[in-house]
């Protein structure tokens, strides 16, 4: 798994690509949960997540809870197929707000 | 008004003078009155007219009729007539000519009352009425002391009654007394009647309240046979989401309406909490505490309630001072689950900690036996208590019945007919038989699946998670080649690298030397894959997919393999080592 985090109109977004598994996913939760302490709207990119297992999704729902307990945001956007498929096996493409791309994320989280 | 009747009914006495006709006079009174008083469906108008007509037939000024209450304290005025309105006046019944006659049971006739140290001046003082001489009969039935009936001041020439008066006025008042008494009795009945009805109407509201019967195939069945109109006993059993069953049994302390209230309450409370909570034990202690917070002194509920699973045969339970559960799997004995805690209501410090003491079982084809204490101290035929022996007895000789033969049986030993019965019967019967046949079934057509089945690969590695990326890209490459859309084959994969997690996080606790080792096969139409360790045994009860409305991290993995799969199971290993998962996938 890889990553990189860049910061854009006042948020930041984090791209994760490769397998967000049970080896990396500690790694995404950290990284995930530094993005969130910044006290900035979160963009988390999946476009190029080959795999996402339940402990990565595991992250990406403690990430959420974190930012909504602080008063901040997370969305997710160019969510691949890959990864929307385990979303939806946990019913989770509801709770998270979904973006087609970055821009419509910038705007949704800055409006 | 007043006077042109009175002068009437002087008219009517003046010309008896002589006693034949004064007899025929009294008689046809009497036998008017009699009318009146059988016929009457209204008391208080058939009291206030024979008054009437007493006092205007005898020639007083005024009278008035006086009930004593039920306590034999008070007299009060049900009615009058004559120039002052006595109606409602009470008094105490140990004052005044009328408290005297009441309590003497005699009637008598006061000439003049100023000379009467008894009489009671408060009213003519009151009103500036001034009384003369009272005729005064009491009211009683067998002794039974009911009122009395007050004629004042007559209008003759000498003003006093006479004995005749006096006769003809215990005449009528003893008929009066007579229909005032059926009148109150008629009253009681219809009172009677009106709390029966209601009573029907609760126990058709606590009929509601238990569960139907289920067909022959249920493996739960039911019954509960009330003492008297309502009950304080009660079951209850529904299928959870995933197929297992909820059931409890209760018995609440006392068999009144009191009871059957605190049982709906409680039963109430085990279905709303029984669907989301699925720990018997935890499920128990809640109830524990909404009972403790609200419950009457000194009442209390045993209770047995759990979960059986019909995959499995398992059932957790938990028993709250309830009669010891007995299961039977053949063989003349049984085994018994006692009660690990008190009965709930009692001590909310029960539900402490752990909450009360969950057991777990398999009945293995057997039957789990849960009853109160009304069927074992039931009373039979020679008057002997059923006992628990007696009822082990009964269980044995009809194992070969179907369960609600079984449970028929049980009650028509107690619930005879014409013998009312001591305390409510509830028994509920959780039958492992079919289940089991099915589940025996299963297993062989498995064995089926395996037989025909071609390994198509075999893949042993290290409980390491830096291996599942190999793992995941081996698994889709195989299932692609087994025939399997792009889709299913991911689908696959998750369920798979999910077993595998679930291996290395729980079986093997994250240490990296555990040896897993993962086949994937095809027979027919099914892939089936088979995830192995050589871990200690995992609880596999412990084992469930998470509540997804719980929205928190982690306990996900095992959701998505059931709902990707069509078939999960942890079958028992091949030399009783480790775990082994095995999950069928069926391709098109």
């Amino acid at each position: 798994m890889e990553h990189e985090i860049s910061e854009r109109d006042g948020a930041l977004i984090v791209g994760f690509s490769g397998d967000v598994d049970l080896q990396s996913s500690p790694e995404a939760r950290k990284i995930l949960l530094q993005c969130v302490a910044r006290k900035m709207p979160v963009l988390v990119d999946l476009s190029a997540v080959n795999y996402i297992d339940s402990s990565g999704i595991a992250s990406l729902v403690e990430a959420l809870q974190t930012a909504r307990k602080g008063g901040g945001s997370l969305m997710l956007v160019s969510v691949s197929e890959a990864a929307l498929r385990v979303l939806e096996l946990a019913r989770l493409d509801k709770v998270f707000t979904i973006s087609g791309s970055i821009e419509e994320g910038l705007e949704k989280a800055t409006s | 008004m007043h006077s042109v009747e009175m002068k009437n009914a002087e008219a009517q006495t003046t010309p008896i003078n002589d006693d034949d006709e004064r007899i025929s006079g009294h008689l046809e009174l009497l036998s008017a009155m009699g009318q009146d008083f059988a016929t009457s469906l209204d008391i208080d108008e058939t009291l206030r007219h024979g008054l009437k007509r007493i006092t205007d037939y005898v020639g007083a000024e005024g009278g008035a009729l006086f009930l004593l209450d039920d306590r034999g304290e008070k007299l009060t005025c049900k009615t009058s007539n004559g120039p002052i309105n006595l109606d409602g006046l009470t008094m105490s019944s140990a004052e005044g000519i009328v408290g005297r006659c009441v309590q003497m049971d005699v009637g008598e006739i006061v000439r003049d009352v100023s000379n009467d140290p008894n009489f009671h001046t408060a009213v003519d003082d009151k009103t500036g009425f001034t009384t003369r001489s009272i005729l005064c009969a009491p009211m009683s039935v067998k002794g039974e002391r009911i009122g009395a009936i007050e004629l004042v001041n007559k209008n003759s020439k000498d003003g006093l009654f006479d004995d005749h008066d006096l006769h003809l006025l215990r005449s009528l008042s003893s008929s009066a007394a007579l229909s005032i008494k059926n009148a109150r009795m008629a009253e009681a009945l219809v009172e009677q009647e009106r709390v029966r009805r209601e009573l029907e109407l609760a126990a058709e509201i606590q009929r509601s309240l238990l569960p139907d019967e289920g067909d022959d195939t249920s493996p739960v069945h039911g019954v509960n046979c009330p003492a008297r109109t309502v009950s304080g006993d009660f079951y209850d059993f529904f299928p959870l989401a995933d197929g297992r069953i909820c059931f409890n049994l209760g018995d609440v302390s006392g068999k009144g309406m009191n009871a059957a209230l605190l049982m709906a309450k409680t039963a109430s409370l085990f279905r709303c909490l029984g669907k989301t909570i699925h720990q018997p034990g935890r499920l128990l202690s809640m109830i524990n505490d909404e009972i403790c917070e609200t419950v009457t002194r000194g009442m209390f509920v045993t209770m047995a309630g759990g979960i059986y699973d019909p995959k499995t045969g398992i059932v957790k339970m938990a028993n709250a001072g309830h009669e010891p559960a007995l299961i039977y799997s053949g063989g003349g004995t049984f085994e018994a689950i006692q009660a690990e805690a008190p009965p709930l209501g009692i001590s909310p410090l029960i539900s402490g900690d752990g909450g009360i003491p969950e057991v777990e079982f398999r009945l293995d084809g057997g039957t789990l036996y849960i009853f109160t204490d009304g069927v074992t101290e039931g009373y039979l035929e020679d008057g002997s208590e059923l006992e628990a022996d007696g009822l082990k007895k009964i269980l044995i000789d009809t194992a070969g019945e179907p369960a609600a033969t079984r449970l028929k049986t049980v009650i028509d030993c107690i619930n005879r007919e014409n013998v009312a019965l001591r305390d409510d019967l509830t028994l509920l019967a959780i039958d492992d038989g079919l289940n089991k046949i099915a589940r025996d079934e299963r297993a062989s057509s498995d064995e089926g699946i395996q037989s025909t089945a071609e390994t198509v690969f075999h893949l042993n590695f290290p409980s390491q998670p830096d291996r599942l990326k190999l793992v995941r890209s081996a698994v889709f490459d195989t299932v692609m080649l087994c025939g399997c859309s792009e889709s299913v084959g991911r689908d696959i994969v998750i369920a798979v690298d999910e077993a595998c997690q679930n291996v290395i996080r729980h079986a093997y606790k994250g240490a990296r030397d555990g040896q897993v080792i993962l086949d994937i096969a095809r027979a027919g139409d099914n892939i089936v894959l088979s995830l192995r360790d050589f871990a200690e045994p995992v609880d596999v009860s412990k084992i469930k997919p998470r509540d997804l409305d719980d929205l928190r991290p982690g306990g996900l993995g095992t959701h998505f393999i059931r709902e990707v799969m069509d078939d999960v199971d942890y079958l028992p290993p091949p030399d009783g080592e480790g775990n082994l998962l095995r999950m069928v996938k069926r391709i098109e």
